[in-house]
């Protein structure tokens, strides 16, 4: 029974399968590992993968996360080089960097993120106070092409925040920072309101009169235009019964044969177009052809 | 049943071997021995196939999954992720597995920027519309952003991504997803804080998401988060204390848009007259002229024609003239009255003298010459 190759195979397997689970350990692609001798930290590792110690209680192994932290910190109020209350707000994204650093000062309390956190939130109200009292207002808010600071002033709490983490061998680096929340205190923004207000009204009035005034000048504009149309118009027609009157005159000659003559055609013609529809005569007997009944008017008969 | 079939099976073997002079109450002890060894090695079996069991895992559709294999996740860039469905991995501690709840098109919205308000209070439309213009802004509670111009004003943002490398996104950061929240909440402050209050409402709102999505793509690409940007959708509205300031500033410009539109309405109205009225003016004097000059022209031929008739016997001609066309004249009068001078000024007695009255304007005409005929 004991030469049983099975049961030797499996007597094996069990004891390597103790042998591994007392002196190798896994490390996860997302923590960083400390490796206590004796409770003193003596080494780091942050190569996911197996990994060889010493069985409890020669070596023990502590984990933290090593990703990519996102801290919000609380909303505090700031004082501006220009004397205005802002309030602000940030995040960052901090990660354990030197687990070995990090181990002694956090790995003793239960939530050694939260404890880091703690003293970051402490850390980024002081860079943010410190930051904020070194620009003006104008310089957190105005057009891209003037002398919008935003992305520096981030830039400046991050380089505070960095090299005060650093400077504290806290074992974490921040890895990037932004501002969350750009606030007034409450009772500015009543003031701001009442500003935007009377904004509001300029603009309205402004549009009102802009809008009546160019309106105005597009009618009055327009007239001047049509007058000068009709002008050039009235000029051109001028023109032109004047060449139809120069024609007309070189027929004068013709009628200068007999003035008497023509005369007295042209009042035929007008008198006859004059009387053309729904006229109403009266004569007396003197009148052609009514002289006629009065017996008087030809020599034909007198004779 | 199986247990029982096996040790049967397996009889001939032991005794085979050296034991086989025992006495049968050893032999009865052996046999106890060997049932439970086989007992325990069906036990071993069992449990090496309920381990080797534990490896299979579903995945939902919501979500996908990666395995890390000795702590080093499988697979690189989309590769890692298992889609829905039965997966198997070897157990633990040779294989882990990480679920990962996510689909195709991530979705976060910017939590900085707007008034407390609910979605259920939006659908249902009884948030506040308009609020007194004393009533202040809390900034714990209500979101705005200022402007470039100092500004208060309300925005939001819903930005919409895929992961383009889920072994960073879900290996570098503890959560992601919040990450990017945050990264658009900053985007959407720093937008608006190289934005006029106008153009972030109205002149350029356009140019306001662009600027916002451009800052979003910069700081996730900078923070290495394996992250893709698809869309960035932004929405704004003045505040609520404002409204009416805000829609008269709106009627404002819409009046000013409608003045000018009647302006130049009337400006063509009277540009097309004033053409209709040149081209008639050109057309007469153009009609004038050919008139004058065919006239002319006709009457000279006509004078021409007449000329030497009248230098026959001119007297003649100007009677027959005359009285041709008084003729024709009489022809085409309407009415025609004839009075002789004797009945007023011949008789030379008052009693007798007639009045004529004649009614101007007859219209319709067609009554009066009935009257005035006989």
């Amino acid at each position: 029974m004991k030469r049983n190759p099975l049961i030797l195979a499996i007597g094996i397997l069990l004891i390597l399968i103790v042998g591994l689970l007392l002196f190798v350990f896994q490390v996860r692609k997302s923590e960083v590992v400390v490796v206590t001798t004796f409770g003193k930290p003596t080494r780091d590792l942050s190569e996911p993968g197996p990994h060889l110690k010493w069985p409890w209680p020669i070596e023990s192994v502590h984990r933290f996360d090593q990703r990519v932290q996102n801290f919000e910190d609380r909303l505090t109020e700031g004082l501006t080089q220009d004397s205005f209350n802002v309030l602000a707000s940030v995040f960052v994204g901090w990660k354990i960097t030197d687990p070995k650093a990090f181990f002694p000062k956090f790995a003793g309390t239960a939530e050694p993120i939260a404890e880091a956190e703690k003293v970051m939130d402490r850390m980024l109200s002081n860079a943010k106070s410190a930051v904020i009292g070194k620009h003006t207002l104008f310089e957190f808010l105005s057009p891209s092409t003037g002398e919008n600071k935003f992305v520096d002033i981030e830039k400046e709490i991050l380089t505070v925040m960095q090299s005060q983490v650093r400077a504290n061998n806290y074992g974490l680096e921040v890895e990037f920072l932004g501002i969350k929340k750009l606030g007034l205190p409450q009772s500015v923004t009543t003031s701001v309101f009442e500003r935007m207000q009377a904004e509001r009204k300029r603009l309205a009035n402004q549009s009102q009169y802009e809008g009546e005034a160019e309106a105005q000048t597009i009618r009055a504009e327009a007239e001047r235009k049509a007058a000068v149309v009709l002008a050039d118009a009235g000029a051109r027609a001028t023109e032109i019964r004047g060449k139809g009157e120069a024609e007309a005159a070189k027929f004068l000659s013709v009628f200068q044969q007999n003035p008497e003559l023509a005369n007295f055609i042209f009042r035929l013609s007008a008198l006859e177009d004059s009387l053309k529809d729904r006229s109403t005569l009266i004569f007396d007997q003197h009148t052609p052809p009514f002289d006629l009944f009065s017996g008087v008017s030809t020599n034909l008969l007198k004779k | 049943m199986s247990e029982h079939d096996h040790p049967l099976e397996s009889m001939p073997e032991p005794a085979l071997g050296p034991e086989r002079p025992f006495d049968t109450g050893s032999e009865a002890l052996t046999e106890a021995l060997r049932s439970s060894f086989w007992i325990v090695k069906i036990v071993m079996f069992l449990l090496l196939i309920v381990f080797l069991a534990s490896g299979f895992f579903t995945v939902e559709p919501q979500e996908q999954a990666m395995i890390i294999r000795l702590g080093r996740p499988v697979g690189v860039g989309q590769k890692a992720l298992l889609g829905p469905g039965l997966h198997w991995s070897f157990p633990y501690p040779i294989d882990e597995y990480v679920k990962v709840p996510i689909s195709a098109i991530q979705r976060v919205s910017s939590s900085v920027g707007w008034y407390a308000t609910t979605p259920e209070q939006e659908l249902a439309g009884t948030e506040e519309a308009s609020l007194p213009i004393t009533y202040p802004l809390n900034p714990l509670q209500d979101g705005y952003v200022l402007t470039a111009d100092r500004n208060i004003v309300h925005t939001r943002a819903t930005l919409t991504y895929h992961i383009s490398d889920p072994v960073t996104y879900v290996f570098n950061f503890v959560n992601a997803s919040n990450t990017v929240q945050n990264t658009l909440d900053n985007a959407l402050i720093y937008a608006a804080s190289t934005f006029n209050v106008d153009d972030i409402l109205t002149r350029d709102v356009a140019g306001f998401k662009e600027a916002v999505r451009k800052r979003v793509i910069e700081m996730v690409t900078q923070q290495n988060l394996g992250i893709e940007v698809e869309e960035c959708l932004v929405q704004s509205r003045p505040p609520r204390q404002l409204r009416d300031p805000f829609d008269s500033v709106l009627k404002a410009t819409l009046t000013r848009q409608k003045l000018l539109e009647d302006a130049h309405s009337y400006e063509a109205q009277v540009a097309s007259r004033a053409g209709a009225d040149a081209r008639s003016a050109v057309n007469f004097a153009e009609s004038d002229r050919s008139r004058l000059v065919n006239e002319t022209k006709s009457q000279s031929e006509r004078f021409n024609d007449l000329l030497p008739k009248f230098q026959l016997n001119p007297w003649l001609f100007a009677q027959q003239r005359l009285t041709e066309t008084l003729g024709r004249v009489l022809t085409n009068a309407q009415d025609k009255i004839f009075l002789t001078e004797a009945a007023g000024g011949a008789g030379g007695t008052a009693g007798n003298q007639k009045e004529l009255r004649v009614l101007l304007n007859r219209e319709p005409p067609k009554q009066n010459r009935e009257e005035t005929k006989p």
